[in-house]
C-alpha cells in the first residue's frame, strides 16, 4: 500500500517537479537523469509489491544474468551486443513487466563491471522500455516473427539510440537543449544505430527459434506463467 | 588502504549523491574546479598508478572534444573572436564550454570513485531493505553470472569429449558455439527453477524471518554523517540564496567573492577534498607507524 503510493506519488508530482526544476534552472541534464531514473521507479514499486512466486524471481534473473554475460562475452565488438535481442525475446515469453525489469537490471548489472555512470539510468530506461513494448506485442511478435522481429529489433536500435543520444546531447551541451546539437549528434552516431539495428536483427533471428523451443518447453515443462 | 570505504553504507551514499547533484547542477566555474580536482585527486589514490595516467590523458582528450564543440553550436555571447562559415564563434561559448567540459569529466570521475568505494554488497545493502525482492533478483542474477560461465566451460568439454568439437571452418565454429550456448542457456533456466523451488522449501517469503549484515553504524560514521549533511546543507542554503550564481550569456560575469559565494566555495570544497585527505591521512598513518626494525 504504502509503496503504491509512493509510486503513484513518484508519477504524478515527483517527475512533474523535476521537469519544473529543470526548466526553471535551465539544466536539463541532471533533470533528465533525474526522470529517467524516476521513470523506473514505478516499474520497481509494482513489481515489489506484487505477489510474486519465487520461480519468477529466478527466472527474471537467469535471464538477467544471461543477457549481462552476453554483453561481456561480446565485449571485443564495440556496440555489436545481444542484449537488446535477449531482452525482447524473454519479453515474448515472460511479458512485458519481466521485459522492462530484465532490461534496465542488464543496464545496473553490466555497469558493474563497464562501470557506472551518468549514463546508467539512460540505459536502464532504454532496454527497459524495449522490453516493455515487446511484451505488450507479444502476440503478434511471435505469430508473424519471421516479418514482425527484425522490424521490431530495427525500430528497438533506433529507440535505443535516439535515448543514448539524448544523454550525449544534453551532458555535453551544458544541461541546455538545443536542436541542432541533438541532430548533429543523431547523425554522426548514424553508424552506431545502423550497428545497434543490425546487431538486433542478427541476434533475434538467430535466436528466435532456439530460445522460442527452450523456453515454450520450461513454460509446458514447469507450468510457468499460466493465466 | 581505503579509509573513505570503511564508513558506513548509507552515508557513503549521501556523500555521492550530494557531491554529483551539485556538479551535475551547477556550471559556476569555482565549484566544477573543486570538483574537479577533489575527483581527481581521490581517483588517484583509488587506482594503481599506470591505470590512473592511461586515464588521465583519455578524459584529457574527452575535456577538449568537449569544449571545442560547444562554440560551433552555441553563438550567444557578445564577445565575437572569429567568424567560422559566416557565423561567430564567441569567448564567452568558448568559455561556456570548458565549463561543460569540466562539469561532463567532474561527473565521470566522481562516478569511478564511486564504483571503487560503493561495491555492489553495499549497494544491494541499501536496497536490500527498501525493494527486498529487486535485491534479491540483482544479486542472484550476480551468482548466475559466473554459475553461468563455468557451466559454458563444462558443456564445451563434454561436447569436445563426446568428438562434437569444433572444426577450422566459421560455419562449423559457429555451429559448435551455438551448441554450447543453447545447452548452457537451458540448464541456467532449469537451474532456476530449482533455485525458486528449494527456496520456497526453506521458507521464502514467508513472515518474521531476519537478516543479518557486516556494516554497523558507528559513531565514526554518525559524524561523518552529521559532517556531510551540514556542509551540503549550507552549500545549497548558499545556492539558492544566489551564493553560486554565475552566467556565460550575454556576457561571462565575476566570481563573486561576496561572503556567502565564499561560504558556498569553503563547504564544497571541504566536501570534495574530505576522501582524499582521509585517504592520505591513513596511508601517513600506515607509513608512519610501520616497524622500522
Amino acid at each position: 500500500m504504502k509503496r503504491t503510493l509512493i509510486g503513484w506519488g513518484i508519477l504524478v508530482l515527483g517527475i512533474p517537479c523535476v521537469i519544473f526544476i529543470g526548466l526553471l534552472t535551465g539544466q536539463y541534464a541532471p533533470a533528465a537523469f533525474g526522470v529517467a531514473l524516476l521513470s523506473c521507479v514505478p516499474f520497481y514499486l509494482r513489481f515489489e509489491n506484487r505477489k510474486v512466486r519465487a520461480r519468477e524471481l529466478t527466472l527474471i534473473a537467469a535471464l538477467t544474468a544471461i543477457s549481462v554475460g552476453s554483453r561481456a562475452a561480446f565485449a571485443l565488438f564495440p556496440h555489436f551486443k545481444p542484449v537488446a535481442a535477449i531482452v525482447i525475446l524473454a519479453a515474448l515469453y515472460l511479458g512485458g513487466e519481466a521485459g522492462f525489469l530484465i532490461g534496465s537490471f542488464s543496464a545496473v548489472l553490466s555497469n558493474f563491471l563497464f562501470g557506472q555512470g551518468p549514463w546508467t539510468p539512460f540505459q536502464m530506461f532504454g532496454w527497459g522500455v524495449i522490453g516493455l513494448l515487446a511484451g505488450a506485442l507479444k502476440k503478434p511478435l511471435k505469430k508473424y516473427w519471421w516479418g514482425l522481429l527484425p522490424l521490431y529489433g530495427i525500430f528497438a536500435g533506433a529507440l535505443y539510440s535516439a535515448v543514448m543520444d539524448s544523454w550525449t546531447a544534453l551532458f555535453t551541451g551544458g544541461g541546455g537543449f538545443d536542436l541542432n546539437r541533438y541532430l548533429a549528434v543523431l547523425l554522426t552516431s548514424f553508424p552506431t544505430t545502423v550497428v545497434y539495428m543490425v546487431s538486433n536483427v542478427v541476434f533475434l533471428l538467430a535466436f528466435y527459434i532456439p530460445m522460442n523451443k527452450i523456453l515454450s518447453r520450461m513454460i509446458t515443462k514447469y507450468g510457468l506463467y499460466e493465466s | 588502504m581505503k579509509a573513505f570505504g570503511e564508513f558506513h553504507p548509507a552515508a557513503l551514499m549521501m556523500y555521492f549523491v550530494g557531491v554529483v547533484l551539485v556538479a551535475m547542477f551547477t556550471l559556476h566555474p569555482v565549484l566544477l574546479a573543486l570538483a574537479l580536482t577533489g575527483g581527481i585527486c581521490f581517483c588517484a589514490l583509488l587506482e594503481p598508478a599506470g591505470r590512473f595516467v592511461k586515464d588521465l590523458g583519455f578524459y584529457a582528450g574527452v575535456f577538449l572534444l568537449i569544449a571545442v564543440t560547444n562554440p560551433i553550436f552555441s553563438h550567444n555571447g557578445v564577445t565575437p573572436l572569429f567568424f567560422m562559415n559566416g557565423n561567430p564563434v564567441t569567448l564567452e561559448a568558448i568559455l561556456c564550454g570548458l565549463a561543460v567540459a569540466g562539469m561532463l569529466v567532474a561527473v565521470m570521475y566522481w562516478f569511478k570513485c564511486y564504483n571503487h568505494i560503493m561495491t555492489s554488497e553495499k549497494f544491494l545493502y541499501l536496497f536490500g531493505r527498501a525493494v527486498p525482492k529487486l535485491a534479491l533478483v540483482i544479486s542472484m542474477a550476480m551468482r548466475f553470472l559466473p554459475r553461468f560461465h563455468s557451466q559454458m566451460k563444462r558443456v564445451s568439454a563434454a561436447q569436445k569429449a563426446m568428438g562434437l568439437y569444433a572444426g577450422k571452418g566459421l560455419t562449423d565454429r559457429a555451429r559448435f558455439g551455438f551448441r554450447v550456448l543453447a545447452a548452457t542457456v537451458t540448464w541456467s533456466l532449469e537451474n532456476a527453477v530449482d533455485t525458486a523451488d528449494s527456496m520456497k522449501a526453506r521458507g521464502y517469503g514467508l513472515p518474521g524471518r531476519s537478516s543479518s549484515s557486516l556494516f554497523r553504524f558507528t559513531g565514526r560514521d554518525g559524524g561523518f554523517l552529521a559532517v556531510t549533511g551540514l556542509l551540503l546543507a549550507s552549500v545549497l542554503i548558499g545556492l539558492i540564496l544566489g551564493g553560486g550564481a554565475f552566467a556565460f550569456y550575454p556576457r561571462v560575469s565575476f566570481v563573486s567573492t561576496a561572503p556567502l559565494s565564499l561560504t558556498v566555495y569553503f563547504s564544497y570544497g571541504v566536501l570534495c577534498f574530505a576522501p582524499f585527505i582521509i585517504e592520505l591521512e591513513e596511508s601517513l598513518r600506515w607509513k608512519y607507524l610501520q616497524s622500522r626494525i
